[in-house]
């Protein structure tokens, strides 16, 4: 299987004491993975650093091995993200804002962006400014905006936030068929378990900094009633009830 | 570079739909409109010919290079820096395939483009002024130094908001570098004046860099000597203000 995302002892940490400290994960191509880890256990700054958003104390981010800190361009070529929250120009349309990111990249045209605009709903919403939309539209447009490229890998920091339920299972859809028809690989952060439960086929679990333990969300299931049971468990482990 | 044209494109692009060129041509009209209107005061209420047809571009480019043109070239710079910073939008082009230094560079370009429109077109709209309503005492050679002064005034002007962009990187709120740059501008004016000494290495004191290029005795010397330092500064301050883009945690 071909190494979509490699990993190697990445450690960022913040005067506070938080951040991450020696992450090391692979993951290959096609695979759903759900990072999960209560709040300020350093799930947004590993993918802030794998966006290279933040440069790493030490450690390295290869993405189909080009080097996300020594050769970036050539890395971001692969990937799409929405970390953090999804954010857009206000004073620009759904279209100038998804306009503007085609620069970069060559092959896309008027007709891939309609096209993720239909993917995600926004199609209607098209030439509407981006401060008229509610949390959930933005939401929709961040991701129209990340798989626009069509990144072979997507990395998508709490993409469930402020969706509907006809927006999660749509997404949840997308993300099935983009990895099984295209091979995507994804790497995901979310507080909603049951989601990652139905959407992941792969699960790291990161507490106070460390990613504390990763499997296959099969093998999970086989050993725990639910991915929720997995995570209390893995928490409780490491020192927090 | 990769992908510096793609972000060079998008700034020119967000500066116009953010209607900031349009509040400075606006501002820039007003400024040529108040002084043609002064000028033809003077001249029909006390029968004094202040300026000429191509004399009255180069007295509203010493107003013009002093006050609006750096105040606004300052609120385009710390828009692009403070103002994506805060508003979480500068990720939007940092993950996107194109390195730091071309995002950098695009930004600084446009805000370069930004001084030579503004600069271009209230040259354009003050000669229009000037040439109709003092039209007997202009010629070709008026013309040309009217080119040549606002051509060359937008060095000075684009150190000075190389500065800005460095203390765009370097304090984190827009309102904090706004002031800090008016700051600046203000001490650098008053320090030239009382220690004329110090004026040789501040760029506020090349701002009227144009009137050595005009002089009816050319002085090469102190032209270039002025052109070094301000390279030198651009230099400078273009490196130091990428240094802390480039080591910025988003």
């Amino acid at each position: 299987m071909t190494k979509a995302i490699e990993i190697l002892g990445l450690t960022k940490l913040y005067s506070n004491g938080r951040g991450m400290k020696d992450l090391n994960l692979t993951i290959h191509e096609g695979e759903i993975f759900g990072f999960l880890g209560p709040n300020g256990s350093g799930k947004t700054t590993a993918m802030k650093m794998m966006a290279g958003l933040v440069k790493p104390d030490s450690g390295e981010v290869r993405i189909f091995g080009a080097s996300v800190q020594q050769d970036y361009v050539q890395a971001m070529k692969q990937v799409g993200c929405m970390i953090e929250s999804a954010e857009s120009y206000p004073y620009l349309t759904a279209n100038d804002n998804l306009k503007l990111f085609a620069r970069y990249y060559p092959l896309v045209d008027r007709r891939r962006i309609d096209e993720c605009l239909e993917i995600t709903g926004m199609l209607n919403y098209k030439h509407e400014k981006v401060r008229k939309f509610s949390l959930g539209m933005k939401q929709r447009l961040g991701l129209a905006a990340a798989i626009l490229s069509r990144p072979r890998v997507l990395i998508l920091d709490e993409p469930l936030n402020g969706l509907d339920v006809e927006g999660m299972l749509d997404l949840r859809r997308l993300i099935k068929q983009l990895a099984e028809m295209e091979g995507t690989t994804f790497f995901i952060s979310s507080h909603l378990i049951h989601d990652v439960e139905l959407t992941c086929n792969r699960i790291g679990v990161v507490y106070g900094g460390r990613l504390v333990n990763e499997g296959y969300t099969q093998n999970i299931l086989s050993d725990y009633a639910s991915l929720e049971h997995y995570f209390v468990s893995e928490v409780e482990r490491h020192g927090r009830v | 570079m990769v992908g510096f044209k793609a972000a060079f494109q998008n700034e020119l692009f967000k500066l116009v739909k953010r209607k900031k060129m349009n509040a400075a041509a606006i501002l820039a009209i007003l400024a040529v409109v108040i002084g043609q209107v002064a000028v033809s005061a003077v001249k029909h209420g006390f029968g004094l010919r202040l300026v000429g047809g191509t004399e009255f571009p180069l007295v509203v480019l010493s107003a013009f290079s002093y006050t609006l043109l750096p105040l606004f070239a300052a609120f385009v710079a710390i828009d692009m820096f403070n103002g994506e910073y805060s508003s979480n939008t500068m990720k939007l082009t940092l993950t996107r395939p194109v390195s730091r230094f071309g995002v950098f560079s695009a930004k600084v370009s446009a805000i370069a483009s930004f001084i030579a429109v503004n600069l271009a077109f209230v040259m354009v709209l003050s000669l229009t002024a000037g040439l109709i309503f003092n039209p007997t005492s202009s010629g070709w050679l008026g013309v040309a130094r009217v080119f040549l002064s606002y051509a060359v005034t937008f060095v000075p002007v684009f150190v000075f908001i190389l500065l800005v962009v460095l203390l765009a990187n370097l304090v984190r709120g827009g309102l904090s570098v706004f002031f800090l740059s008016v700051l600046l501008f203000v001490a650098f004016t008053f320090l030239g004046i009382l220690v004329p000494a110090s004026s040789s290495f501040l760029v506020t004191s090349m701002f009227d860099w144009h009137t050595l290029w005009i002089a009816e005795k050319l002085s090469g010397f102190k032209i270039v000597r002025q052109g070094l330092i301000m390279g030198g500064l651009g230099v400078m301050l273009f490196t130091a203000g990428y240094m802390l883009f480039d080591r910025k945690d988003i």
